[in-house]
């Protein structure tokens, strides 16, 4: 994959290039699902990578197609010896994936709650599930790429919990979510864009602003965007 | 065992004893069907209450990232929200969490100092005590079940047996609970459980505001309307943001008694 990609892409591609080194893995990729359905590959850090997306979309099966689907993620620390279930679901993308020389993967919805857009997958050459550490580094790793898909740059240190990325996890925020995509009639996707830029404007926490929503202290309007 | 566990000849005891084992017989009926994992964290935080006579129940996981996410609570206010999420930094929950021991306060207003910022809030949310049991699996915590009350309380053991029995019930829930597509793996169950509470509360925001009402109104219609239509709450909350179901027939569905 080569570097010269528009440049809205180029943080999905630092995070999948962290992720190797961070993860002990040898490849990883992003890829897209539009509002459409469709899906893209965002970016791929090496052939083997891009290869696992392809036969996924080309195949319509695997643990990046489950991961989109269920909103949980897919791990399969050995592929020549998976469970049965794996088999009988994947056994086109198996001898794909096998042919490939790939051994383990794990595949990370890029999701905040009904909001899907995309998943992160990991691959390795050898087989072994991922440490503690390492798991928890793949998290944070999915939720930088999907505030990235979703145009957000998330800024600073990708894998370190700052505030703004926690206040991510805070409930109001999700139900100020609900409102705002309702107050707007928008998508949900656009209305969490939506409070996230007020807040960015208003100079104060997400969730504050959230908290303000859910009390009906503060309204959006067609009229104010 | 002392005297004092020995099942009482009371009326509140047999009436609690009733209840205790109705709680049960929801619970393993919902254990052995096609489950949906935080209508059952609900299930458990409720009977928490009732069972235990405590003023406020919550249930937070590790979300593991770092943080501690709440996935059920016994209401919907801000302000218990708020008490309950600020133990990603400190608290009862966090200490309970990492030790995979149970950890209680029986008067926070006599111990203010162990979490001054968290018992500050609990306070002016109207709480005395506090308790966190966890929720382990083997060598494994993933997560506590964190109870309030609004009067300085110790807790008496059995309610804190009780307490770790709902409590272990929450473990086999998240975790026994088979996806449809492979027995999975620890992580997956969590981070399924926690991406289902995300879909919930933006349902529950899309229903507070299409309707006029507030979000426990929200939620106990989406819950009503999940059971009386044999839903799982977290595919009909997708369906209410997806705008894929109309929100005012969630909110007109008549309780079935």
């Amino acid at each position: 994959m080569d570097d010269s990609g528009p440049e809205h892409d180029s943080v999905p591609r630092r995070i999948c290039q962290l992720s190797v080194h961070m993860l002990s893995i040898s490849g990883a990729g992003i890829s897209m699902v539009t509002k459409t359905g469709n899906r893209g590959v965002v970016c791929a850090t090496d052939d083997v990578s891009a290869r696992i997306e392809d036969l996924q979309f080309t195949l319509g099966e695997g643990p990046c197609v489950d991961a989109a689907q269920f909103g949980a993620p897919v791990m399969v620390p050995d592929l020549r010896t998976p469970d049965d279930i794996v088999v009988d679901r994947w056994p086109a993308f198996l001898e794909g994936a096998g042919a490939a020389g790939v051994r383990a993967v794990f595949a990370f919805p890029l999701r905040i709650g009904a909001i899907n857009v995309g998943v992160l997958d990991a691959y390795r050459s050898v087989p072994g599930p991922l440490r503690d550490g390492q798991l928890r580094a793949a998290l944070l790793a999915a939720d930088a790429a999907a505030l990235a898909l979703l145009d957000i740059d998330p800024t600073g240190d990708l894998f370190s919990d700052n505030a703004d990325a926690r206040s991510t996890y805070q409930l109001q925020v999700h139900q100020a979510t609900g409102i705002v995509q309702v107050q707007l009639e928008i998508p949900t996707e656009e209305a969490f864009l939506m409070l996230r830029a007020r807040a960015f404007a208003l100079g104060r926490p997400l969730v504050d602003v959230a908290t303000d929503v859910v009390a009906r202290r503060l309204r959006f309007s067609v009229e104010d965007q | 065992m002392s005297s004092g566990d020995v099942a009482g000849g009371s009326a509140q005891d047999r009436d609690r004893e009733q209840l205790l084992a109705e709680t049960f017989v929801v619970l393993a009926d919902t254990l052995v069907d096609d489950y949906d994992v935080v209508d059952l964290l609900h299930q458990l935080v409720d009977a928490c209450v009732n069972l235990l006579g405590v003023t406020a129940a919550g249930l937070l996981l590790d979300d593991q990232r770092g943080n501690l996410a709440v996935v059920a609570s016994s209401n919907e206010e801000t302000r218990l929200l708020e008490v309950l999420q600020l133990q990603s930094d400190a608290g009862p929950c966090l200490d309970c969490v990492r030790s995979g021991v149970p950890v209680s306060v029986d008067d926070l207003e006599a111990d203010q100092n162990r979490w001054p910022v968290f018992a500050a809030a609990a306070m002016s949310a109207g709480f005395r005590s506090v308790a966190a049991v966890p929720l382990r699996l083997r060598s494994e915590t993933i997560g506590a079940l964190n109870m309030f009350h609004g009067a300085p309380h110790p807790v008496p053991l059995n309610d804190r047996r009780l307490a770790q029995a709902l409590a272990d019930v929450a473990t086999i829930g998240i975790l026994q609970r088979r996806s449809t597509h492979r027995s999975a793996m620890m992580a997956e169950q969590l981070q399924h459980a926690l991406n289902s509470r995300v879909v919930i509360e933006q349902a529950k925001g899309v229903l507070a505001e299409r309707n006029g009402v507030d979000m426990d109104t929200a939620f106990n219609a989406l819950r009503r309307y999940a059971r009386n239509h044999n839903r799982k709450l977290s595919e009909l909350a997708m369906e209410v943001v997806r705008g894929e179901i109309d929100p005012s027939s969630v909110q007109t569905e008549r309780r079935v008694t």
